[in-house]
């Protein structure tokens, strides 16, 4: 109890205070802008904690990060241009609905939802973080080539309208994902002797310019038309979500489990909690034709899981010192940077500064609601400017975004080819969000069956004899044959 | 290539015009005028990235000018070292050294070698340790060998990417106990933390690193470390036997991080950025970070790092070809 | 502009062929069963499938009276057109200009040009472009410490 009063006062200082108040805000504004990342927001944020204290320096990472991961939704909702990889899953769907006005109950699910999936990472990371580290800690090359697999069957169930194209993406994503050095020996492939091609395609540049500059390039195109403009209206936001959250709970719980558990895993964020879930929302729902037309039901999955997996992504990290995505990589050089060095020591010597991050964590969820709301406000304000101002400024934004992610103009040269690729594809009826899949999963793929065999010497039988990579690939198997075995049906029906 | 060959022909004309309009004296006597890059070949939130900030942070103090570190990841460090060698020589770009800029050349990724760069100090230097897991097989060093030797290519080993220069101590460590390195397979993996995953996980058995990387999980009970290849013993870890203590076989290498600037710094810049790295390092703030980190201090200033990475380059290529992996 | 499925898919043929040849020269890599050339030759069948199916579903199309390429609206308005190729511009100069010239000229010009081109009051295109470019270098080059092209300003410190 004495722990908790300390950390308590520590957290209740006018200082903290406003620091995290200026991170929420900060956070917000990120994730809301196209092309600037929740990944970039705490990477820009490690200068400027460097020499706070702890509690400030982590408050301000941690609400950052929530506030950036669901102020992604917004631009998806309003622009079609998911403001961080974790909202890239729904954003089809998010804008689809705001087209059928229902920008309302879009935002709102994506406020509540995402506040409440947050609330439930934090519980599981007080209660469970030490066992939940554990079973994490059991994953190796093979469990997670696996786990790859499975992630990119989500492809399947997301690309919906046409299946060979839908396919063509994503093997487009897992090639882009080989350019640079290779991930096990070390060979450089597809560099053409460049030095600045060695550091592959990054996959924030490159989610930017699929979204982002794709659709600058479709509005260059209709800018001055009449438009059909998402009605900017923007009414109560909260209308209809206690009905929501009765008819979907089941969904939430699904997913924000889920979510906790694929962020736990080092090296799987919000992003790949995001696609899974809303695949697994589609294969389980009552009413899956809906998916892709506009229908709430993913998007409920999958904001609640990327809010989710933020707060188990802090598992492995503050439990093993391992991080699990790329903003606690980030974190963890934080807190050794304060002397907080993670690990189970970190409970014993530490308590206070733990026990006072989690709060803030709780905190930072609660203030989401409120800010959130404030963030949707001013987004719809920002979105009255005309579009012919509005345009070329999130161009560049897009830019400085993607610079900032690799300190590389190679981003911004990402920018343009993949931009056009983007806008090229989407004319001609490839879906995009599967390439960012493959880019996402490309290297976990690779490298786990790479290093798997090595370990093996060779054999493939090394794939099911472990207990949890015998379970994940029995059900990788399993959903496989399922598929092959849908698809040859109509076939046989029809001839 | 063509980009950076431009990029360097664009800053060349873009400092030689500034020289021009302000008059070479003044330009060396105002330094630092504006901001300065430290590139950090390596990504934030890692060892070196904290080693980067930490350095930037205390030259800033004394220059009075912004010190940004600048992170400039991928293709194993050649990007980041490219950065530093490619930048003009104005005293405005310098960048962090690792030892892979005497390993890179020899595997054919790059032509980049220490000539390259205008040496400002050594800061840093860490010693490989061999690391198990706390309740497998092997209590000691004598049983792991005993093992590799009873069943040569069955016991795997992990910590960085294939000839990274923890692969290449452990093949060394390995030469120098007489068995071939061939006796214990290298995994690949991203870095020291994923290694030390897959080690508890189950799916390798030796992970090589340096002491730093594997103290959480030590502190935590899952893993130990049985040995040091270094020359003496880590003041931090006094308990830990050096591999001449346990096994008579001498074999010591290490990481090691420094300081430098593009080549043909001039002369004024680099006694000020010298004289300022110098403080930096002997600043209580440095030592404090350090020792916190379980870091090693190590310094040597302008030349000497020079004669210091030309010594390591020749050393390192020997045992990399005779590990066989020189290209 | 929408292609015939059949040319999509040639495409992607030929794209696979490129990335098969390409992984020819990779060396083996001795005690290792696999190298780097085997994701990319995996994937370059993955993809020669895909383009087969399509240039089987748009050679069936074709026979239906679909045209190899449709020529979009667009291509018929000059403006469009321009406005289009002056997106493209703007990343090639700011891609061929950024470091020389810096963040802050290349910026506001890319932003005021853009902003006329799409139909923007010339006045608000100028001070839109004045304000945000002052604000993303003051946010993200001094506050936040992105490193941005300084360009022509070290001329003037």
């Amino acid at each position: 109890m004495d722990i908790l009063i300390q950390a308590f006062l520590l957290v209740v200082r006018p200082d903290v205070i406003v620091t995290i108040l200026l991170a929420s805000l900060f956070g917000l504004f990120v994730g809301a802008i196209p092309g600037l990342t929740a990944t970039m927001a705490t990477a820009l944020l490690v200068p400027v904690t460097f020499f706070m204290d702890p509690i400030p320096a982590l408050g301000a990472i941690v609400t950052a990060s929530a506030m950036a991961i669901f102020s992604g939704d917004i631009p998806a909702a309003l622009l079609r241009m998911p403001g961080t990889p974790a909202s890239a899953a729904y954003t089809d769907e998010s804008y689809k609905l705001g087209k059928k006005g229902m920008l309302d109950l879009t935002l709102g699910t994506n406020v509540v939802f995402s506040a409440m999936g947050g609330m439930f990472g934090v519980a599981i990371l007080v209660f469970a973080a030490p066992w939940l580290a554990e079973v994490a800690l059991k994953f190796s090359s093979f469990e997670y080539f696996w786990l790859a697999c499975l992630g990119l069957t989500c492809a399947v169930f997301i690309s919906t309208t046409d299946p060979v194209k839908g396919f063509a993406s994503l093997f487009l994503g897992l090639a882009f994902a080989t350019v640079g050095i290779d991930p096990v020996v070390g060979h450089p492939r597809f560099t053409f002797g460049s030095i600045e091609l060695l550091q592959g395609i990054s996959f924030i540049p490159a989610m930017i310019a699929l979204f982002a500059v794709s659709e600058v390039l479709r509005q260059a195109l209709v800018i001055g038309d009449p438009v059909e403009q998402v009605s900017a209206h923007i009414g109560n936001i909260f209308k209809g979500i206690g009905a929501m959250i009765r008819r979907y709970k089941f969904n939430f719980l699904r997913s924000s489990t889920i979510g906790v558990a694929i962020g736990a895993l080092p090296g799987a964020g919000g992003d790949i909690a995001a696609w899974i879930t809303y695949a697994v929302s589609k294969k389980f729902s009552k009413e899956p034709e809906k998916f892709g037309t506009g229908h709430i039901e993913g998007i409920v999955d999958a904001t609640s899981a990327n809010n989710a997996a933020l707060a188990g992504a802090w598992i492995p990290a503050l439990v093993f010192g391992i991080p699990g995505d790329s903003i606690t990589a980030i974190v963890i050089g934080v807190l050794y940077m304060k002397g907080m060095n993670p690990g189970p020591t970190v409970f014993l010597h530490n308590p206070q500064l733990i026990y006072g991050v989690f709060i803030i964590f709780i905190i930072a969820n609660l203030m989401l609601v409120p800010l959130g709301l404030i963030a949707i406000k001013s987004a719809k304000q920002i979105l009255r400017l005309p579009r012919q101002l509005l345009i070329p400024i999130i161009l560049m934004f897009c830019i400085v975004g993607a610079f900032a992610i690799t300190n590389s103009i190679l981003a911004v040269v990402i920018l343009l080819v993949l931009g056009i690729l983007g806008w090229v594809l989407e004319e001609n009826g490839f879906p995009v969000a599967p390439i960012i899949l493959g880019m996402v999963l490309g290297e976990m793929l690779e490298m786990n069956f790479m290093t798997s065999m090595i370990k093996a010497d060779g054999s493939f039988l090394a794939f099911f004899e472990r207990p949890i990579a015998g379970v994940l690939g029995a059900m990788t198997l399993l959903v496989w044959a399922g598929m092959i075995w849908t698809g040859l049906r109509p076939k046989r029906a029809a001839a | 290539m063509t980009r950076l060959t431009r990029r360097t022909f664009m800053t060349a004309a873009t400092g030689a015009a500034a020289t021009a309009t302000l008059g070479a004296p003044s330009f060396a006597q105002a330094y630092p005028s504006r901001p300065i890059q430290l590139i950090c070949p390596w990504g934030a939130g890692g060892g070196t990235d904290a080693v980067a900030r930490i350095v930037g942070t205390l030259l800033e103090k004394d220059l009075g000018q912004p010190v940004t570190v600048v992170n400039r990841t991928g293709g194993n460090g050649v990007v980041g070292h490219s950065a530093i060698a490619t930048a003009a020589p104005d005293g405005y770009t310098i960048g962090l050294l690792t030892v892979e800029i005497v390993m890179m050349h020899w595997m054919g990724l790059t032509q980049l070698g220490p000539a390259d760069y205008t040496p400002i100090g050594l800061v840093n230097e860490d010693a490989p340790v061999v690391i198990v897991k706390s309740d497998g097989p092997y209590k000691d060093l004598k049983a792991l060998i005993d093992a590799i030797k009873a069943n040569p290519g069955k016991l795997k080993a992990s910590g960085t990417a294939q000839g990274g220069i923890w692969h290449l101590a452990l093949v060394g460590m390995l030469q120098a106990l007489k068995i071939p390195p061939s006796a214990v397979p290298w995994v690949p993996s991203t870095g020291a933390a994923a290694g030390l995953q897959d080690l508890v996980a189950g799916g390798v058995d030796i992970v090589c690193c340096s002491a730093p990387e594997g103290k959480s999980l030590v502190d935590a009970g899952r893993v130990k470390y049985l040995t040091v290849m270094a020359p003496r013993r880590d003041p931090t870890l006094p308990d830990l036997q050096t591999l001449k203590e346990i096994t008579g076989a001498e074999y010591a290498t290490g990481v090691w991080r420094g300081i430098a600037g593009p080549k043909n710094l001039p002369a004024p810049i680099f006694d000020k950025l010298l004289a300022s790295l110098k403080k930096a390092y002997d600043s209580k703030e440095y030592k404090e970070f350090m020792t916190n980190r379980n870091f090693g201090m190590s310094w040597s200033a302008g030349p000497d790092f020079g004669a210091f990475m030309v010594k390591a380059d020749a050393a390192m290529g020997e045992s990399m070809k005779s590990a066989g992996l020189a290209k | 502009m929408r292609a015939n499925d059949a040319i999509c898919g040639l495409v992607l043929l030929v794209l696979a062929a490129v990335m098969a040849a390409l992984t020819i020269p990779f060396p083996e890599f001795p005690g290792q069963n696999y190298g780097p050339d085997l994701l990319p030759r995996i994937l370059s069948v993955a993809l020669a499938i895909c383009g087969a199916l399509l240039i089987k579903r748009g050679w069936q199309a074709r026979g239906q009276g679909d045209p190899w390429f449709t020529r979009p609206a667009w291509l018929g308005v000059p403006i469009k057109v321009m406005r289009l190729l002056l997106v493209i511009a703007a990343l090639l100069f700011y891609i061929f200009a950024g470091d020389p010239l810096g963040f802050l000229p290349v910026s506001f010009i890319i932003i005021a040009v853009l902003a006329i081109a799409f139909g923007g009051r010339p006045f608000w295109a100028l001070v839109a472009a004045l304000v945000a470019t002052l604000a993303i270098n003051y946010f993200f080059g001094s506050i936040m410490r992105v490193p941005l092209p300084r360009g022509i300003l070290d001329l003037f410190v």
